[in-house]
């Protein structure tokens, strides 16, 4: 399945890519999370609970951060399982400044899935994830909110 | 014709379905029984590491746990039909282990099963089981299984080929035949996958009596004594004797209840294990990954024409997949049910099909409605249609030059055909003139033109298929490789008051047994239809039996029961005969009873009946009772045939197709119950619309279906379907006591080709020339556009 998107989020890329970088930041916004602990540098363990609509689930697996270019972008490793089937990724993250003094944030990947997960159709999970998607990038806004507060 | 026979009698069994009161295995509970749940691969083709079940089985209610480590796994279910290499070499049969061990070689392949006190407690311990699998690239395309370095299924030989094997003429001199042909018409597509999806999934219980050492095995199955000889000679080697299998209700099969699924020799197996019945009811979704699928070719074929239309010679190269295991008929389906229909309805001269088998990493397939037939079928009626499409000849007038002429098999010899089968009866010009009859062809033809004017694409497709069905006699399907006989039991019982219990080894899941075999066994003892009982689904009610499939039950079945009957009436002549204080030679018997010929001296049935039962005043050295049982071999294949048509319009801006007529025109030999005759034809042909327009298994890549669910595998709903207009021709059976052919797969194995036909039809002035299947919108509007 391919993933792509983007957001404008209303801060500068620096402070952005912080965010991205902070493991806490990252669990608090990123939906389901229940748990991330570090394994090493860039390396976590993630357990956590995705329910949208018929795709109901616990997740445990490894998430890792790749390919980091300094503000501007790195790759995202997932490799998670579920007794819904697994589900292993590599989405591309960009930052780019926007015209407005925020972040674009564009990213690009492809999910690979088995099991019910597969079976249960793309479309289904197409929407899944920009569901989960739209959550993240809204948390993501909150916390630059409060941020600013 | 006699009271019942030929009449649309109400079918009997829909009484207590229609209220919900059928009793399918799902129903059935045992005191104690327990439930069970598996743990299935979430991936094509892995490596298991390692299995965990240290947490499931602390869960609430587990009552066992068993893996591949466990005794079970040390055997495995068994394939029912050996297809050689044609260079000799034997078929490569895998073992195929009730709970995979080492390796995953399908998508949902059984890992572990769990077993607990309730459904919803061995489901959830299910989930605490920890299975480590290192994936591995997988292949589920069975042309791609063949190429250089494509993953192999199974270790144990170097390629994935289960067998590789042709039937015809000589494949050099087909092939100079095509190099002379004045046009050769060429196709190159896939026959897809599809999936059976019978109504009710699924389902067993197993039993084991400590008292007696024996066992029952509640199943869903279409051939419960097939089950019983596979899974205790084979799989778990069980003294047969000691060994039930009861198949009451089962709704619907399709082909895909032939197959001894390894989920009932493990049930039966665990049964005994735990001392406690357990339940297994397979849910959609596992239907979906574990019902062995029907077709999976792909096809190349070139059919060479002379400068009239007339057929001179047919090639063929098929790559047919059969899952990662061979089911029980699976080496069949492409094969005998398949290459010897290669010669369809016409006389082509040279004909030469050659099929690789290969193993790929899907769950397998065996027989799915019409089995091989429609898919040989498909092809037929395809490249013939395509053959006059580009000659610039009409569709039916192609057939009509090609034609075998009629023949009744009595007067006429049979016809023998170049693919090993000699045809029984045949009339294939008059089913085609209905047909064209039934639809004003000429005035259709007009229409279409006037239609495109406006911009409106209408077009026809015509089917003449050939099907052979009563699978059949045994000498010959043992010749072509399969392991069992294929005769059929029928017991008549005459109960002490003239009450009939009929016993047959065939078996309904949805083809009203009850009512047709009834009718006849009423009208052939001239008694009442309520007075007569047809029990099926019990090995320890019924002899023996072969089961149902291949549309063979009225054809073997019903003609066992006829031979039974015969001895009935010849031994009720003799008590007769005493009662009467005749010769047996002045009796004749009609409507119930035997009378002296030119006199109004008689006595009934029901008296000779009791007679025989209380043989006080007796023929001297006759045996007491009446009741007989006969297995019937037949001679021959039945080889119904007809006409489909179907009528469609194509939406020129979407491509959406819909269809708006379909006429079937079938002779199934003589008819018993029209309306059953209807109702047959009606859902094969829904389900051959199915294939044309909306059905197929996809898999991707890495083996992940990616149609599991309704939600992307397109199942036929009423609106797809327009009234079905059915007729038929009547072309009697030449070597069976009912002269009938079979009806339950003609439906499917005409409609398909007839749909894509319209299709290729209504888009042939846009240069449309093949589309593939399933002719989904953007499939045919693509199609449009090139």
């Amino acid at each position: 399945m391919k993933i792509k998107g983007n957001y404008k989020l209303p801060a500068s890329r620096s402070v952005v890519w912080d965010m991205v970088m902070d493991p806490e930041i990252l669990e608090r916004v990123t939906p389901g999370i229940k748990e991330l602990k570090e394994l090493s540098q860039d390396q976590y363990e993630a357990v956590s609970e995705v329910r949208v609509g018929p795709v109901k689930g616990n997740f445990t697996g490894k998430l890792s951060i790749k390919d980091k270019t300094e503000e501007e972008g790195c790759t995202l490793v997932i490799d998670q399982k579920s007794k819904m089937g697994n589900v292993v990724a590599e989405i591309v993250m960009n930052l780019a400044s926007s015209d407005e003094g925020g972040t674009d944030v564009t990213y690009t990947g492809e999910a690979k899935m088995s099991g019910t997960l597969a079976s249960m159709g793309q479309r289904i999970m197409s929407g899944v994830v920009s569901t989960l998607s739209k959550q993240f990038f809204k948390s993501m806004e909150e916390e630059i909110d409060k941020r600013s507060a | 014709m006699g009271e019942f026979i030929g009449k649309s009698v109400k079918r009997r069994e829909d009484a207590r379905f229609l209220k919900g009161m059928g009793k399918y295995t799902d129903d059935i509970k045992l005191p104690k029984m327990t439930h069970s749940a598996f743990v299935r691969s979430p991936y094509a083709h892995a490596k298991i590491e390692n299995v965990d079940i240290s947490e499931a089985e602390k869960a609430d209610g587990v009552v066992a746990i068993f893996t591949g480590k466990d005794a079970c796994g040390e055997y495995g279910v068994p394939c029912g039909w050996q297809v050689d290499f044609k260079n000799g070499e034997t078929m490569r049969e895998p073992k195929h282990p009730l709970l995979a061990k080492d390796k995953i070689r399908h998508l949902g392949e059984a890992v572990t099963i769990v077993i607990a006190e309730t459904l919803e407690q061995a489901r959830d311990a299910a989930e605490l089981v920890e299975v480590d699998y290192e994936e591995l690239p997988a292949v589920t395309d069975p042309k791609k299984a063949m190429e250089e370095g494509a993953p192999l299924v199974h270790d144990d030989w170097d390629s994935n080929a289960a067998f590789d094997w042709c039937i015809g003429n000589d494949r050099a001199e087909v092939e100079a035949a095509l190099e002379k042909a004045h046009h050769v018409t060429e196709m190159e597509y896939r026959n897809q996958r599809l999936a059976p999806n019978a109504m009710e999934p699924r389902s067993y219980i197993a039993d084991y009596d400590v008292n007696g050492d024996k066992y029952t095995l509640y199943t869903s199955t279409q051939n419960p004594h097939l089950i019983r000889l596979l899974m205790c000679a084979f799989v778990l080697g069980l003294p047969e004797h000691k060994v039930r299998i009861v198949s009451k209700d089962v709704g619907g099969g399709f082909g895909s209840k032939i197959y001894h699924y390894t989920e009932e020799a493990l049930l039966t197996w665990a049964a005994k294990e735990i001392g406690r019945p357990v339940k297994w009811t397979s849910d959609r979704s596992e239907a979906f990954l574990t019902d062995a699928h029907g077709r999976d070719h792909v096809v190349k074929s070139r059919m060479g024409f002379d400068k009239d239309g007339k057929i001179v010679a047919h090639l063929t190269d098929e790559y047919c997949g059969m899952g990662a295991y061979l089911s029980t008929f699976a080496p069949a389906v492409p094969t005998y049910l398949h290459g010897t229909l290669f010669q369809g309805v016409y006389t082509t001269p040279l004909i030469h099909l050659n099929v690789i088998a290969p193993f790929t990493h899907t769950v397998p397939v065996d027989a799915y409605r019409g089995a091989g037939r429609p898919e040989a079928t498909y092809l037929l009626e395809r490249i013939i249609s395509k053959g006059a499409q580009e000659m610039g000849m009409d569709a039916a007038e192609i057939r009509y030059k090609n034609f075998i002429p009629p023949f009744d098999g009595v007067e006429e010899a049979g016809y023998q055909t170049q693919v090993a089968l000699q045809y029984d009866s045949g009339n294939y010009e008059a089913a085609l003139k209905k047909g064209l009859e039934r639809l004003g062809y000429d005035d259709f033809r007009k229409e279409q033109s006037e239609a495109r004017k406006n911009g409106r694409l209408l077009g026809v497709g015509i089917s003449t298929y050939i099907e052979g069905c009563g699978i059949a006699p045994s000498a010959v399907v043992g010749a072509l490789g399969a392991r069992a006989g294929l005769y059929e039991v029928g017991q008549v019982r005459v109960q002490p008051t003239g009450k009939v219990s009929v016993f047959t080894g065939a078996h309904s899941h949805g083809q009203g047994h009850e009512t047709v075999f009834a009718q006849f066994v009423a009208d052939k003892l001239g008694i009442d239809m309520a007075d007569v009982e047809i029990e099926h689904g019990d090995t320890d009610q019924v002899a023996f039996g072969m089961g149902t499939y291949g549309s063979r039950s009225l054809a073997v079945g019903g003609s066992a029961i006829i031979k039974s009957i015969d001895k009935i009436l010849e031994k009720g002549a003799k008590i007769a005969a005493h009662k009467l204080e005749a010769a047996e030679d002045d009796l004749e018997y009609a409507s119930g009873k035997w009378t002296v010929k030119g006199t109004d001296k008689s006595v009934s049935f029901g008296d000779v009946a009791l007679t025989a039962y209380v043989p006080h005043n007796y023929p001297e050295g006759l045996e007491p009772g009446l009741d007989f049982s006969s297995f019937y071999d037949p001679s021959n294949f039945t080889y119904p045939f007809g006409t489909h048509i179907a009528v469609v319009e194509v939406d020129a801006d979407t491509g959406a197709v819909e269809l708006q007529r379909f006429i079937a025109v079938d002779d199934v030999g003589n008819i018993m119950n029209p309306m059953i005759v209807e109702g047959q034809i009606h859902g094969g042909v829904a389900q051959g619309v199915g294939q044309a327009l909306l059905e197929e298994v996809a898999y991707d890549e890495a083996g992940q279906m990616i149609t599991g669910s309704y939600m992307d595998y397109a199942m036929p709903r009423a609106d797809d379907l327009p009234m079905i207009e059915t007729e038929n021709t009547v072309t009697p059976c030449p070597h069976n006591p009912l002269g009938v052919k079979g009806a339950g797969e003609a439906g499917a194995i005409g409609s398909t080709p007839a749909v894509v036909n319209a299709v290729v039809d209504a888009l042939a002035h846009l240069g449309v020339t093949d589309i593939q299947m399933p002719l989904k919108p953007q499939t045919v509007w693509k199609a449009m556009q090139n």
